[in-house]
């Protein structure tokens, strides 16, 4: 993958606001267990 | 949007909307038969165990589905023409894994009478990333907005009639709190799950392609947190092996969870999330069909609680009437195609090669890709484990009706071939 589209991957919003929902829903899972 | 209403040269002349429309119908059909087979597993499994089974079905049949349908020349070489596609696509299979697993813990804890309605507030929270992040529904108007806004609303209020009528079905043990949040989580994160799905369709990636990589972030995740739960992958492998005379039934509802998804990433990829699933979220209506005619799980029910099962299946079906009627207009259709736009920009890819895949007319899908050997090994490996695993299936002892069982396994594969026919004709599965 060129250097590039590395980071309009890394600096897009649309990837950071699953990762936010991703990370605060895995450590729901984990409180609730 | 006059190119939204004719195909390409030889094709259906379907408009988009009409389309998706039918594809989200066919998702919910789909999505809510996928829960019948897991109803055939007697006690004493753990749902966790059951919902672990439906996703290895789901990952046998998500290769399979695709490599039928397109070959795997095609969705490589999909998948390389925009590789930055596959973060997103084994993101949303996390979500999906670990959304999937709260909503577990909130039908334990709560029903699945109150947990249900919670996660189904995922096509609201769709809506709202979808108008957002993706231009959804900016432009179209009081009219527009009142028809999917008060759809999904209808859809989520129908829900939650039909869970109120079927509430003393459930059981529903103490910790209220826990399964309200992680019911009202798990809606989040499927609600979020749908960014992925709408980025890879403006961007021009085609449904197959994208559920192909989709599943190894759902399959990776999901035995990662059994292995957590379990106590060790070890442990895992050993309650799946327990297992075993029942996981035939997990299998085949996770394949016919793929065919629903299938068809909601084609409805979220022609009318959008804000549409799209919503109406693939009227699932419900077809689990209770399923409940109550064949397994008479309502046999008991009171004449307030038919009337409210009634009133609640009404209100759905009035609002996925109300969402199937809400095409975008020309200036909706304007901001739809700005943020494709901005994929392209940021993405560098070929604008008018992305907007002919959007509108359905793929330049790749017509031509004829050559089939490898290897498509027919997955296949045969894939036939064979689920015939083996009906082989050593033991006969589950449950009352069924018959007769609606053949309406109902009709009613699901009519619509299959129908839909799937409009697709090739319309988009040639592009």
């Amino acid at each position: 993958m060129k250097r590039s589209t590395l980071i309009a991957i890394l600096s897009d919003v649309h990837l950071w606001v699953p990762v936010a929902v991703l990370i605060l829903g895995t450590i729901l899972l984990m409180t609730l267990r | 949007m006059s190119e939204r209403l004719t195909g390409a040269p030889g094709r259906s002349t379907l408009s988009l909307h009409k389309l998706g429309v039918f594809c989200g119908l066919a998702a919910a059909l789909w999505l809510g038969t996928a829960e019948a087979p897991t109803k055939l597993v007697n006690a004493g499994f753990s749902p966790f165990l059951i919902s672990m089974g439906m996703v290895m079905g789901a990952f046998v049949a998500r290769w399979t589905v695709p490599t039928l349908l397109k070959g795997t020349g095609f969705l490589f070489q999909d998948l390389r023409a925009k590789p930055h596609l596959i973060v997103w696509a084994l993101l949303a299979g996390m979500l999906w894994a670990i959304a999937n697993t709260l909503t577990i813990f909130a039908v334990r804890n709560v029903g699945l009478a109150i947990a249900f309605p919670l996660w189904n507030t995922n096509s609201l929270v769709g809506l709202f990333w979808g108008w957002l992040l993706f231009k959804e529904l900016r432009g179209s108007g009081i009219k527009g907005w009142s028809k999917v806004l008060g759809g999904a609303a209808a859809i989520l209020g129908g829900a939650a009639v039909l869970a109120v009528a079927t509430a003393r079905q459930s059981d529903a043990p103490g910790k209220a709190t826990i399964g309200i949040v992680a019911a009202l989580g798990a809606g989040v994160l499927l609600g979020t799950m749908y960014i992925p799905y709408r980025k890879a369709y403006i961007s021009g990636m085609n449904p197959l392609s994208f559920v192909t990589i989709f599943t190894f972030g759902e399959l990776g995740t999901i035995l990662t947190v059994g292995a957590i739960f379990f106590g060790g992958f070890g442990n895992v492998v050993a309650e799946l092996h327990r297992a075993r005379p029942m996981l035939f039934w997990p299998f085949l509802g996770g394949f016919c969870w793929v065919i629903g998804d299938l068809f909601q990433n084609f409805a979220a990829k022609y009318i959008g999330i804000g549409r799209g699933i919503p109406l693939s979220n009227t699932n419900q209506l077809w689990g209770l069909a399923w409940g109550a005619l064949v397994f008479s799980e309502l046999s008991g029910l009171t004449l307030s609680g038919k009337l409210l099962i009634f009133a609640g299946s009404g209100i759905m079906i009035a609002g996925a009437v109300s969402i199937s009627m809400a095409a975008p207009a020309e200036a909706e259709m304007a901001n739809w195609k700005q943020a494709m736009d901005r994929e392209c920009d940021r993405y560098g890819l070929d604008p008018q090669q992305v907007k002919a895949v959007v509108d359905g007319d793929d330049p790749l899908a017509g031509q004829p890709h050559a089939r490898r050997w290897w498509e027919v090994l997955i296949v045969c490996v894939a036939v064979g484990i689920f015939v083996w695993l009906g082989l050593g299936t033991q006969s589950q002892h449950l009352s069924v009706s018959m007769p609606w069982m053949i309406v109902l396994v009709l009613a699901t594969i009519v619509p299959l071939g129908v839909c799937g026919t409009l697709l090739w004709r319309r988009t040639r599965f592009s």
